[in-house]
């Protein structure tokens, strides 16, 4: 037995010394063998659709925009500049119709050239109310009717004037597709027929998704790609995406944990890259319900909030604190030296604000609704811990998204935490989180001025004008205090050395098309 | 196992109706319309009563239909179904690797009872009980892959990708399956029959493995079994650590999600594998010991 036992043992660790070592450059050559014309994205969440405009998230977009096109291109990383993209020109008519020309030489990836006839389809499409063809359409609700007037002449009709209907139209969900493919019934996924210069090969549910260059695109004046295929792995783990990139074996890691990024810095073989974000994060209340709907008692909660500190322990510094409820970096947003007055971190000021509320320290238990995953678990427990410091308790209700936004909708919150990520268009914020009634207005927040004021901004022609409008905006919630904006995380990113050619930008909507590694 | 089923498919969807939370949030972006979000509630049948919704699911289920994911869109028998391989193979191959170790060193103990070498490897079990998944992973993945280089730190592809996620689960269970090994040799050790065996010449190896293994074998296999059923429906968190697309990180992922439809689906889908497992086991006692056998051929 001794014998057999031993021999047993011995076969066992011979077998793995060799094989080991039989498999150590088979796994190098496998998983560290990155060839140059190739690009791995390592990304924390996986693609959920593939239909461009029956979702609107992130990390979907960061693939469409590979695949498909948009009208017009908008350059969040130099003041929002439209550029063309699909329409070489566009024009407003009058107030309420705007005309797009299209460039004649473009070609869908089945070879199909694309006309206005795809334009008006797509946009058409996107606008119905019926779930099963569209879920944006209520960031449409402007367009009236969208024609095609010629082969490469598309005419949207709209309502009423609006700023921002251009900037919405460079919305990744609003990408032109193929009107030929979904007349096809054998086509069974023709949201994939678009014009962009790369196309979908394929797509390994939880583990990535692949994309191949096309060698027919239509537009020989932009600056060409480069990878022959970029996929984009699903490593949910933050910890496994930084050793997968020190591995070798994806080329990029996108949101690294901030506690390795010590690591990565020393690391010779990558760099580290941080820009200033665009995602806000904030403390808002029900102003609509008990004791929130008293405006100096929100007042005495912004005082109280130390949002530096939020930001050293949530994001170890990176990431700045604000006063404006308006993303940072989005048109017209005021940073916290140009705001008027305003309710910074002041704790005695808070204690007073408090005794003017009409509360005695001690008096007041809230209950914040708290989302369970990160940064919010981690918030929660300061803004308690802040709030305790001018006596008011606060009882943490943590609950999955899901549950946090059907309870905010139906108005059972006194206190949450949430984010919000907008782009070119202020609309966004100014609206969906404050305009009487609409479905995201989770402070229930019914306030005539600011309405009025929300749609000067939308509809007001005069460049100065309108500035003007926003800034007064900006500073009336800076006193009503509907929400406390707390911080924006900066974007960081690692990744191999010589990465060139990637369109990072702060909201995380990244261009990889024309990325690739020089080696 | 059918009103297994049916009590079990009624708790999951009773426990996710529980939980709250509109469903259309899930599925529609948070700037949708009053009007799309109405529609898409007649649509999806989310205003009728909890009853009626029940037994539209137990209706698709029976007609084939699970529904579709609330998240992704995908059919929730199929993306179990496309998972479902993965986990065999990283628990097929975690046990394989558990039991070439644990039963070797369970009888081992066994016949060293009490001496220095069963109090070592009774550390070491109580050790590998004692580790979590995800740390054991990630102490390899440092190792093999980051330090020496040999072997992928997650992903899937050649069998290079098993080695790391196979041994983190099946370290695990070698820890249980030695410990229980042991005590099954230790009781049949002292029986008389072995002592008959010996006492009529037969060899030490003879002895051991024909008369003592193959009755120590059902506890073993009900082990083995009831370890398989833990690694088929719980090893999210080595996949999740590993990156390893099965059936444990999509249950996981899904309740993260809210994804109603998937977890509902998955977990019955759970109840099915770990019912054939269980059935298997069953089979496999007929195998090992002939009264078993025997019993069941009498009745036939």
């Amino acid at each position: 037995m001794r014998k057999a036992m031993t021999l047993l043992i011995v076969i066992i660790l011979a077998c793995t010394t060799v094989w080991a070592g039989a498999t150590k450059e088979e796994g190098v050559a496998a998983t560290t063998g990155t060839p140059k014309d190739t690009l791995v994205i390592g990304v924390a969440q996986e693609i959920n659709e593939q239909n461009p405009m029956m979702q609107n998230d992130q990390i979907n977009n960061n693939c469409f925009v590979l695949t498909h096109e948009r009208l017009i291109f908008v350059d969040s990383n130099n003041g929002y500049l439209l550029s063309p993209e699909l329409a070489e020109s566009w024009e407003w008519k009058d107030d309420t119709h705007l005309v797009f020309h299209l460039f004649k030489t473009i070609k869908f990836n089945n070879g199909t050239p694309l006309t206005a006839a795809d334009v008006a389809f797509t946009l058409n499409r996107a606008r119905s109310n019926d779930p099963t063809k569209s879920k944006i359409s209520g960031t449409l609700k402007l367009i009236t009717d969208v024609s095609a007037l010629d082969d490469y002449t598309v005419q949207i009709t709209t309502s009423a004037f609006s700023n921002e209907l251009i900037y919405n139209l460079g919305a990744y969900p609003l990408v032109i597709q193929s009107k030929a493919a979904y007349e096809d019934p054998a086509n069974k996924a023709p949201w994939l027929v678009g014009t962009g210069p790369y196309r979908f090969k394929e797509w390994k549910e939880g583990q990535y998704v692949t994309y191949e260059k096309r060698d027919d695109y239509w537009n020989a004046a932009k600056e060409p790609s480069i990878a022959s295929s970029i996929t984009f792995r699903f490593l949910l783990e933050a910890s496994q995406r930084v050793i997968a990139l020190q591995n070798g074996e994806i080329d990029v890691c996108i949101d690294p944990p901030t506690t390795d990024l010590k690591f990565l810095k020393e690391d010779a073989n990558i760099t580290v890259h941080t820009q200033a974000g665009t995602r806000l994060f904030y403390l808002s209340f029900n102003v609509e319900k008990a004791p929130f709907d008293n405006q100096k008692l929100r007042q005495a909660v912004s005082c109280a909030i130390d949002k530096q500190t939020i930001v050293d322990i949530v994001l170890d510094g990176r990431g700045k604190w604000q006063t404006s409820v308006l993303n940072r970096g989005a048109w017209s947003f005021l940073d916290n030296d140009q705001v008027e007055g305003g309710y910074a971190y002041d704790v005695a000021r808070a204690k007073a604000l408090l005794a003017e509320a009409g509360y005695q320290p001690g008096q007041l238990t809230v209950e914040l609704f708290s989302a369970t995953d990160d940064p919010y678990k981690t918030i929660a427990p300061i803004v308690q811990a802040n709030l305790k410091e001018i006596g008011i308790n606060v009882v943490i209700k943590s609950m999955d998204q899901a549950t946090l936004k059907t309870e905010c909708a139906n108005g059972h919150q006194q206190l949450f935490l949430w984010r919000w990520n907008i782009g070119a268009r202020v609309d966004e914020t100014y609206r969906e989180l404050f305009y009487t009634n609409f479905p995201t207005n989770y402070a229930q927040l019914k306030d005539a001025y600011v309405d009025q004021m929300a749609d000067k901004v939308l509809t007001e022609k005069d460049p100065e004008k309108r500035l003007q409008y926003s800034h007064e905006l900006q500073n009336y919630f800076v006193e009503l205090v509907p929400q406390v904006p707390l911080y924006v995380p900066d974007l960081v990113i690692a990744y191999k050395k010589g990465l060139k050619g990637a369109y990072l930008t702060g909201g995380g909507a990244h261009d990889w098309s024309r990325a690739y590694i020089e080696q | 196992m059918i009103p297994t089923l049916l009590v079990t498919s009624l708790l999951i969807f009773w426990a996710m109706d529980l939980a709250g939370g509109d469903p259309v949030n899930q599925i529609l972006p948070e700037n949708a319309t009053y009007e799309q979000r109405e529609i898409l509630r007649e649509q999806m049948g989310f205003n009728d009563p909890f009853m009626v919704r029940y037994f539209r699911y137990i209706g698709g289920i029976l007609s084939g239909d699970m529904g579709k994911s609330y998240i992704s869109g995908l059919d929730v028998f199929g993306t179990f179904m496309g998972r479902l391989h993965m986990t065999l193979l990283l628990g097929g191959s975690a046990l394989i690797f558990a039991c070439l170790i644990s039963v070797p060193l369970g009888i081992y103990t066994a016949l060293h009872q009490n001496t220095w070498k069963d109090t070592l490897a009774t550390v070491l079990a109580l050790f590998g009980v004692s580790m979590p998944n995800f740390w054991l992973g990630l102490m390899l993945i440092l190792l093999f892959s980051l330090k020496l280089g040999w072997l992928p730190s997650g992903g899937t592809g050649g069998i290079q990708y098993l080695v790391l996620p196979a041994v983190t689960v099946g370290l695990s269970l070698a820890a249980l399956l030695t410990r229980t090994t042991r005590s099954a040799m230790l009781d049949v050790i002292r029986q008389d029959y072995m002592t008959t065996a010996k006492a009529k010449g037969a060899s030490y190896r003879r002895v051991i493995y024909n008369h003592g293994l193959r009755n120590a074998m059902i506890p073993i296999v009900t082990a083995v079994g009831m370890q398989f059923s833990y690694v088929m429906t719980g090893s999210a968190l080595a996949e999740t650590v590993f990156g390893w697309p099965g059936i444990g990180r999509l249950v996981v992922d899904s309740i993260n999600k809210r994804d109603t439809p998937m977890v509902t689906g998955s977990i019955i889908l759970c109840c099915v594998l770990m019912a054939i497992i269980n059935l298997a086991v069953d089979i496999v006692y007929a195998f090992c010991d002939p009264r078993i056998k025997a019993q069941y051929s009498g009745r036939s």
